[in-house]
C-alpha cells in the first residue's frame, strides 16, 4: 500500500531559522498517526508542506506517491485538512459552512458531515461566531470528513479544549475514520492527547525528527532498567542507551533494544509512552528512525 | 465559489450599494434643480429656485459633496473593498481552510475578483455619467477640464486601479489596516504623478503666441474650453525667456502660454483611464502570482 506521506530529506528555512530540517519520514496507510513536540518544534511547519501552503526549502514531500507541488489539486481533493485553531468563517451559519465544504469540493458526503454534526448536537442554524471553542473544532472536523477523504490531517485539534471536549472529539475522531480506514496524521504538544488514539508516533524536536514507529513496538524496545550506581561510561550489551541518569546510590538507564537477560541487582521499570516520549525530548541528539524504505512511485 | 463569494461579501455589498445609491441620488437631484430652475441670468453661477427643494440642491452643491465625494470614492473603494479580500483571509488564518479545499487558488482568487469588482465598478461608472449631465447643467459653458476625474472614465478606471491595488498589497502584507495605509499612500502618489506629470502632456500642448502684450491677460481670453497647463512665459525680441508668470517685463516682446483644447478632453479621458486600467492588470497579474505561489 502506498504511504499517504512520504518526506525526503524536507526543510523548511524561514530566513535564517531552519524550522524544518532534513526531515525523512513516512506516514504509514490506514493508522492514526501522532505528530509529538513542543510548541515550535516544526508540527506545523510540516503539516503546511504536506497540503502546500507552504513551499519546501530543501527535500520533497509526497503524498500517495505524488508531489503536491505538480498535482495539488487531485491530492487536495482526497485529502481533509484542519489548519491550527481550526479557521472557520465566523459569520456562516453551520449549514453555510458545509456548504462551502459541497461548492468547493468534487468529492462531498453532505449526510456524512450532517451525521457527525447531529451526533454532536451542533445545531446546522447556529453562526460559527456564537458556537463554542469545542464545537468549532467539530465543525471542522465534520468539513474536513465531509470531503471523505482518504488522508486527513489535523493540525493540533484539541489545544483550545477542555479535558473532557478533548476526549469526545478523539473518540468521535476514531469512530469517524474507522469506517473508512482514513489515514490520519495528527499533531498535538501534548502526548496524553495522542496515547489513546495513535497507533503510530513521529517526535519532532527543534525542528527535526527524533523517533518514527509503531508505537507498540517503540514500547516494546524501550526499557527503563533501574540498578546500582555505575559509572556513566557503562554501556549494557546489546542495547543502545538513550539517556542515563544517576543518583548517588543508583543509577537509570533508558534503553532501546532487546534485553537478553538482567544483571544481579538490576530491574527494569515501567516505562509508558509519556515517559519516553519526555526521554527522547530530554535528550535532543537520540534518535530512534526506521531504516529508509525504497518506494516505487507512481509518476 | 460564486455562492461562496457571495456569502462572504454579500453585506460589504449592500453597504457599497448603499453609499454608492445615495451619491448617485444626490448628484442626480441637484442636477435636477439646476434643470428645472429658471434664472438664466446668473449663467456661470449655480442657479437654483427658491422652494425647498432649490434650497437643498444649493446646500449640497456649495459644499460640493458629490465633487469630494467623487475623487475620494476610488480610494476607499480600493481600501475598504480591496485590501480585505485577501488580507482578511489571511489573518484570520481562513487561507488554509479555502486553499486546501478541491478548488485552485487560481479560480479562487479570480472568481472572488471578478464577483467583487464588477458590481462595484457599476457605482462609478452611474456616479461619473451623472456627474456630467450635472455639469452640463451649470452655467453656459462649463470647462470639464477642472472636473476630469469626475468624469465616467475616469472614475470606472480609477476605482479598478484602486481595488487591484487594495488586493495586491492586502495579500503581500496580509493584515487588512496596514495594508489599507498602503494601499491609500499608493493610490495618492500614482493618481496625482500621472495628474501633474502625465495629463498635460500626453499630446504636445498647443502654443498660444502673442505680440499684443498690452492687451494681453493670463490665461488669454476666448478658449472657454482650454486647459491652460502652464502660465505665460515673456520672451524678448530675440527669444531670450524675460520671465515667467505674472511678472511683466518692459522689454517682452512676445508672450507664450500653453494650452490643451477641448477637442482633446475625451482623448484625454481614453488615455489616462487606459493608464490606469494597465496598471490595475498589472497588480491583478502581481496579487494572482502572490497568492498562487508565494504567500502561506
Amino acid at each position: 500500500m502506498i504511504a499517504p506521506i512520504q518526506a525526503t530529506s524536507l526543510g523548511k528555512r524561514f530566513g535564517r531559522t531552519w524550522a524544518l530540517r532534513d526531515c525523512s519520514i513516512r506516514v504509514p496507510a490506514g493508522k492514526i498517526a501522532g505528530l509529538v513536540g513542543p510548541n515550535g518544534a516544526g508540527k506545523t511547519t510540516f503539516l503546511n508542506l504536506v497540503a502546500r501552503l507552504l513551499e519546501p526549502t530543501t527535500g520533497e514531500v509526497r503524498v500517495f506517491g505524488r508531489s503536491p507541488r505538480a498535482q495539488l489539486m487531485l491530492l487536495l481533493d482526497r485529502m481533509g485538512y484542519v489548519a491550527q485553531d481550526t479557521p472557520l468563517y465566523p459569520s456562516f451559519t453551520v449549514s453555510d459552512m458545509l456548504a462551502f465544504g459541497r461548492r468547493l469540493n468534487s468529492r462531498w458526503d453532505q449526510a456524512f458531515a450532517e451525521q457527525r454534526l447531529r451526533r454532536v448536537e451542533i445545531p446546522m442554524e447556529k453562526q460559527i461566531r456564537h458556537l463554542s471553542g469545542g464545537q468549532q473544532s467539530q465543525v471542522g472536523l465534520a468539513l474536513a470528513l465531509g470531503k471523505r477523504p482518504e488522508l486527513l490531517i489535523l493540525d493540533e485539534p484539541v489545544a483550545r479544549l477542555d479535558p473532557l471536549a478533548r476526549r469526545e472529539f478523539m473518540q468521535g475522531l476514531i469512530e469517524a475514520v474507522a469506517e473508512d480506514g482514513t489515514s490520519v496524521l495528527l499533531s498535538s504538544h501534548v502526548i496524553g492527547d495522542l496515547e489513546r488514539v495513535c497507533d503510530y508516533l513521529i517526535i519532532i524536536s527543534q525542528g527535526r525528527v527524533q523517533v518514527a514507529g509503531d508505537i507498540d513496538a517503540l514500547l516494546g524496545s524501550h526499557h527503563l532498567l533501574v540498578g546500582p550506581r555505575v559509572d556513566d561510561s557503562v554501556r549494557p550489551p546489546g542495547v543502545d542507551v538513550v539517556k542515563a541518569s544517576h543518583t548517588e546510590r543508583q543509577s537509570s538507564l533508558w534503553v532501546r533494544g532487546a534485553v537478553p537477560h538482567m544483571p544481579d541487582g538490576w530491574r527494569e521499570e515501567a516505562l509508558p509512552l509519556e515517559e519516553l516520549v519526555i526521554t527522547y525530548l530530554s535528550v535532543p541528539g537520540a534518535a530512534a528512525l526506521p531504516r529508509p524504505e525504497l518506494e516505487e512511485v507512481p509518476a | 465559489m460564486s455562492w461562496v463569494t457571495w456569502r462572504q461579501h454579500r453585506l460589504e455589498g449592500a453597504w457599497t450599494l448603499a453609499i454608492g445609491a445615495l451619491l448617485a441620488a444626490a448628484i442626480a437631484f441637484v442636477a435636477y434643480e439646476l434643470h428645472v430652475a429658471s434664472c438664466g441670468a446668473i449663467a456661470n453661477d449655480y442657479c437654483f429656485s427658491d422652494d425647498i427643494g432649490g434650497k437643498i440642491a444649493q446646500g449640497l452643491a456649495r459644499f460640493n459633496l458629490y465633487q469630494y465625494g467623487l475623487v475620494v470614492l476610488p480610494a476607499l473603494t480600493g481600501a475598504f473593498i480591496g485590501c480585505p479580500l485577501v488580507a482578511r483571509e489571511i489573518e484570520n488564518g481562513t487561507h488554509r481552510l479555502a486553499w486546501t479545499q478541491g478548488v485552485t487558488r487560481l479560480r479562487w482568487l479570480v472568481v472572488k475578483m471578478t464577483l467583487v469588482f464588477v458590481p462595484v465598478l457599476v457605482i462609478p461608472a452611474v456616479v461619473g455619467i451623472l456627474e456630467a449631465v450635472l455639469i452640463n447643467q451649470m452655467g453656459s459653458r462649463p470647462n470639464h477640464w477642472a472636473v476630469f476625474d469626475q468624469h465616467a472614465p475616469m472614475t470606472v478606471a480609477s476605482t479598478l486601479f484602486a481595488l487591484a491595488l487594495g488586493v495586491a498589497v492586502g495579500a503581500v502584507i496580509g493584515r487588512s489596516i496596514p495594508a489599507m495605509a498602503v494601499t491609500l499612500v499608493l493610490f495618492v502618489i500614482v493618481r496625482i504623478g500621472l495628474a501633474e506629470l502625465g495629463r498635460p502632456n500626453y499630446v504636445a500642448p498647443v502654443a498660444f503666441t502673442t505680440h499684443d502684450l498690452n492687451t494681453f491677460s493670463s490665461p488669454p481670453v476666448g478658449f472657454p474650453d482650454a486647459w491652460w497647463v502652464d502660465q505665460a512665459s515673456q520672451y524678448d525680441a530675440g527669444g531670450h525667456l524675460l520671465s515667467s508668470g505674472f511678472k511683466y517685463s518692459t522689454q517682452a516682446a512676445y508672450a507664450v502660454q500653453h494650452y490643451q483644447p477641448g477637442d482633446r478632453f475625451w482623448q484625454f479621458q481614453t488615455i489616462e483611464s487606459a493608464i490606469l486600467t494597465v496598471l490595475a492588470a498589472a497588480f491583478i497579474g502581481f496579487a494572482i502570482y502572490w497568492v498562487t505561489r508565494r504567500v502561506s
